[in-house]
């Protein structure tokens, strides 16, 4: 199929390596930059409409992006075939995983918003990666329309480029369900249709509605449009950014309310919030991961409302902010609110625990996943009856399926992988003078992209990256990026077993 | 039951033996008590049958520490150098699982027969008085085999000389020994006191970590520092392979090259990283800070918490660096705590496995360590071990900070009280002590101490409802 003359070969080819059909990622990266250029019409709109002097900057990095694109798609990815191997679909996701948050800085240093390279790199990183971790003290300085745009990188990477699978899906045939797989490590069990666009579009449809729904809520409480508007795509998303410096808590009651409700539904699948809306009960009560879901959130609720009354606070604001810190860290939201007066250890700790595990399998959320949580837990307990009882048959089933062996050794790997990152990141954070129980911290905060969390503390009152030195913020936005794709893809094309022929 | 009588007995006879100084009657007294309860049992339990349970001989092996580090407190409690029972706990389990944690502040105060006693339980907890119990009553018809495998790291069979486990037991028991002798004559050799150089050596080749002087290893002269991190060194590997090592059957080493060219080179490039902090960035001279650098790694990745400076001064990196090499810990079937070297090795290749699965899927990618394939039982096994350990240190910390110590020092706690390093973070760590730890902090730390020695799952099956159910 592949016809390259001896001329156009790639480097690699002549260092004994892999063939990868990079002409046909460049491509297909293009591709995608020239939708996300096309997005730019967002913010540029936001920002035509209340004249915030931004406009320009904006069109000048979207017109950017777009050559940018162009040239991928049309001349370093002129005649690629479309044949798409798993190998080089870890290469995909780890390259528009890149690509895209290095071309998300150019609106911030366009504008001139934000200063320095690094900055701008780790909040486009945090942004596309749905962390929200941010280095802007005080974002309500910057222009309406860039802080559309920052929360609107959380709505696109929060559905993981996916409208973007589906536009060029009938193209790749068989490449097409690695990606999807890539992109929605939990779905795998769950597709809503057998055609993978159809599913594909259900989900994003339920993506849009919330999103939607979110907003117009917020605006029936008497919040403004613009910030409805950032407020919906950060919650949705599970990324975190607020648009002002007073934090979440400078909304009303009932908005407040709002945001923890739909963070919640954010933390459940996007699949079953499809059966949700569409009445079908069945499958609803069927599904173990959101009951447990649930079940953990509701009982840690009440554990920390019960430590922080215990502590000498109130009960009603220990339990409404028990609600709300606890939904924020499940679901990776990363919203926070001013600390109750007495704080709790109890409350650290299970909150570290929660920052591990994280949200359900195929959400927005980041972390662990309870899917995996579940699987784990019920095989450690069949392998104490193993140590018992050495001749027992026993195996794990979640959702009354059977799991098998394979898939629990993978998992496995997976946490092991998991908090091998978060001590090579803390060690490297620890070189930036950051304190131990901080470096891990905000390591884990970090790759299981939540962004902000409580009990990252030293960095000033608004809990913001700033004062971070450079080193700190990169390796950060690499764990952000490793905890998105999940680590194994990023990790395959660093292994020397990727690179080699054969 | 019958078992424990043998340990009772060694228990007692050792402190009963060296009233040098002023506390002889108290320990004479504890000696004797001991003494008089093991044989008690033994004659009572005479007629009991012979443990061929699994599950016997997990309860087995968990009561015989709990029953020992509870035996061991009455020296302390006797003679009066501690008056608090939990400390008394403390500092005796601490002993016996060799970790060297310990509450006194001043320990040059102490007795000496204290001191001794201290050194001592250090030096047989950390071979494992299961071993030594097996080698002193071969003809109990237990099923050694798994005792053996509750006490010392399961996954490792590779490590077995002959097809005899009493043998095996002696030889480990041989080479300890031998060990033992050989570092105190060296040590004496080079100019130290003989009680020195006894307790020094009891305590680093169990990699335990007591001290008998306030500074720990400061006080020594520069070389016998680095015979102590030799001492160290060799307590971090396989006691079989020390054994084939000894007696010159060289060739039955082939092959079995990867756990120890592992722990080398964890050995050598923690080192190397802690040397340029410290000449780089703490300002030490270039042979100071290599002298500190080698000896301090070495005494942190075999867990044995001897200190050659005040490390808790030292730059946070490192002090986080030490702590992860305190979870890999030494190799398997050595006196050392944490992870073990075999299973982080295990843990990697997995993951290596896994990514080369999923690149080709087709093909078969077994994970091997020396050359053999690893059966799957014991890869699950040693991923169930990693997780319940890092869940152990997880629920640990979060007690202890519930008892009101504060983020860093929980951490630095529970991590080297379940590594059995010993000296922890903060005011725990370095040239301090436990003593700030309310009692309810010190009484998870001896919890902590028990279930990083016994590998968590020992004494964690003990608390599943179905290990007390019938059939």
């Amino acid at each position: 199929m592949r016809t390259h003359s001896k001329r156009e070969d790639w480097p690699t080819e002549r260092l004994g390596l892999r063939r990868f059909n990079f002409r046909l990622i460049a491509r297909l990266t293009g591709m995608l930059l020239v939708y996300m250029a096309a997005s730019m019409v967002l913010p540029l709109a936001v920002s035509l409409l209340y004249q915030d002097g931004a406009q320009f900057s904006l069109l000048v990095s979207a017109m950017l992006i777009l050559m940018m694109g162009l040239f991928l798609r049309n001349i370093v990815g002129h005649n690629a075939t479309y044949d798409l191997k798993e190998m080089e679909s870890y290469w995909f996701t780890s390259i528009i995983w890149i690509t895209v948050p290095l071309c998300g800085t150019l609106p911030y240093l366009i504008t001139g918003t934000i200063g320095t390279f690094t900055d701008a790199l780790f909040e486009s990183f945090s942004g596309f990666t749905t962390t929200g971790s941010s280095i802007l003290s005080r974002p309500e300085e910057l222009p309406q329309s860039l802080l559309v745009y920052r929360s609107f990188t959380q709505w696109i990477g929060g559905i993981g480029f996916m409208l973007f699978v589906v536009a060029i899906l009938r193209k790749l045939g068989i490449g097409g369900e690695q990606l999807y797989e890539a992109e929605f490590s939990g779905t795998r069990q769950r597709k809503l249709h057998p055609r993978l666009a159809k599913s594909v579009t259900r989900l994003f449809t339920i993506y849009t509605i919330l999103t939607v729904g979110m907003m117009a809520l917020l605006m029936v409480d008497g919040t403004s449009v613009f910030e409805s508007l950032c407020l919906a795509f950060s919650t949705v998303s599970t990324g975190g950014f607020v648009p002002n410096s007073a934090g979440i808590i400078a909304l009303g009651r009932g908005s407040l309310i709002m945001v923890t409700v739909f963070m919640i539904l954010s933390g459940i699948s996007l699949a079953q919030l499809y059966y949700l809306f569409t009445l079908k009960w069945r499958e609803y009560g069927r599904d173990e991961e959101l009951w447990t879901y649930l079940g953990i959130f509701a009982l840690m609720v009440l554990t920390s409302a019960a430590a922080f009354t215990s502590a000498g606070n109130d009960f009603l604001s220990s339990l409404s902010y028990s609600i709300f810190h606890i939904a924020s860290t499940m679901s990776s939201c990363g919203y926070y609110l001013p600390k109750p007066q007495h704080w709790s250890f109890l409350v650290s700790v299970l909150t570290f625990l929660l920052i591990l595990m994280g949200a359900s399998a195929g959400s927005t959320g980041g972390g662990i996943k309870i899917f995996r949580a579940i699987a784990l837990y019920k095989y450690i307990g069949n392998y104490f009856t193993h140590m018992i009882h050495p001749n027992a048959v026993t195996c794990v089933k979640v959702n009354r399926k059977v799991v098998e062996d394979d898939y629990i050794n993978k998992i496995f790997a997976f946490v092991f992988l998991y908090l091998a990152f978060i001590i090579i990141g803390a060690f490297v954070l620890t070189l930036c003078d950051c304190s131990i129980p901080n470096a891990i911290c905000m390591a884990a905060a970090n790759i299981s992209n939540l962004g902000p969390s409580p009990l990252i503390n030293n960095l000033g009152g608004a809990l913001d990256y700033a004062s971070l030195p450079h080193l700190a913020k990169w390796t950060l936005a690499v764990l952000m990026v490793a905890g998105r794709i999940e680590l194994f893809a990023l990790i395959a094309i660093f292994s020397p077993a990727y690179w080699k022929r054969g | 039951m019958l078992v424990v009588e043998g340990a009772l007995i060694l228990s007692c006879l050792i402190p009963a033996f060296h009233f040098a100084d002023g506390t002889w009657p108290a320990i004479t007294a504890s000696g004797l008590f001991t003494l008089c309860v093991g044989l008690l049992l033994a004659v009572t339990f005479r007629q009991a049958r012979r443990i061929t349970d699994k599950r016997m001989a997990y309860l087995l092996v968990v009561l015989m520490w709990v029953v020992l580090s509870l035996f061991g407190t009455l020296p302390y409690l006797a003679t009066g150098v501690t008056t608090s029972f939990a400390d008394a706990l403390f500092e005796s389990t601490s002993g016996t699982t060799s970790t060297g944690a310990t509450i006194f502040s001043a320990v040059e105060w102490l007795p000496a027969s204290i001191l001794l006693w201290r050194s001592m339980t250090q030096w047989f907890g950390g071979f494992g008085i299961v071993l030594l119990v097996l080698a002193l009553v071969p003809s109990m018809g237990i099923n050694k085999y798994s005792l053996y495998t509750a006490e010392a790291s399961g996954a490792d069979n590779t490590g077995k000389q002959t097809t005899s486990m009493g043998a095996t037991v002696r030889h480990t028991l041989g080479v300890y020994i031998l060990l033992t002798g050989l570092f105190i004559l060296v040590l004496w050799k080079s100019g130290l006191h003989v009680w020195d150089a006894v307790n020094i050596t009891f305590t680093n080749i169990s990699s335990g970590g007591f001290s008998i002087y306030n500074n720990s290893l400061e006080h020594l002269t520069h070389a016998q520092q680095y015979i102590v991190a030799l001492i160290m060194l060799f307590s971090g590997i396989n006691f079989s392979m020390l054994y084939y090592f000894l007696t010159l059957q060289w060739n039955r080493l082939e092959g079995k090259h990867d756990q120890i060219r592992c722990y080398l080179a964890t050995f050598l490039l923690g080192a190397l990283f802690v040397v340029l902090a410290l000449a780089l960035r703490m300002g030490y001279s270039w042979s100071d800070a290599l002298r500190c650098g080698v000896v301090q790694t070495i005494s942190v990745l075999t867990t044995t918490g001897s200190l050659v400076a005040d490390t808790s001064q030292w730059w946070v990196p490192i002090t986080f660096l030490f702590v992860v090499l305190m979870l890999c810990g030494g190799m398997a079937g050595a006196t050392t705590g944490g992870l073990k070297t075999m299973r982080v090795l295990i843990l990697l290749r997995n993951v290596r496995k896994i990514l080369r699965d999923r690149l080709h899927p087709r093909s078969v990618n077994p994970v091997r360590l020396n050359r053999k394939p690893v059966s799957e039982d014991i890869i699950t096994n040693v991923m169930v071990i990693f997780l319940v350990y890092a869940a152990v240190i997880f629920v640990g910390i979060m007690l202890l900070m519930l008892s009101g110590i504060n983020a860093t020092e929980s951490i630095g706690a529970a991590i080297a009280c379940t590594t059995s390093y010993g000296p922890g973070l903060g005011t725990s760590g370095g040239f301090g002590c436990y003593v700030g730890f309310t009692t309810v902090g010190k009484l998870i730390c001896t919890l902590l101490m028990l279930m990083g020695r016994l590998e968590c799952l020992t004494l964690l099956i003990l608390f599943v409802p179905r290990f007390w159910s019938r059939g």
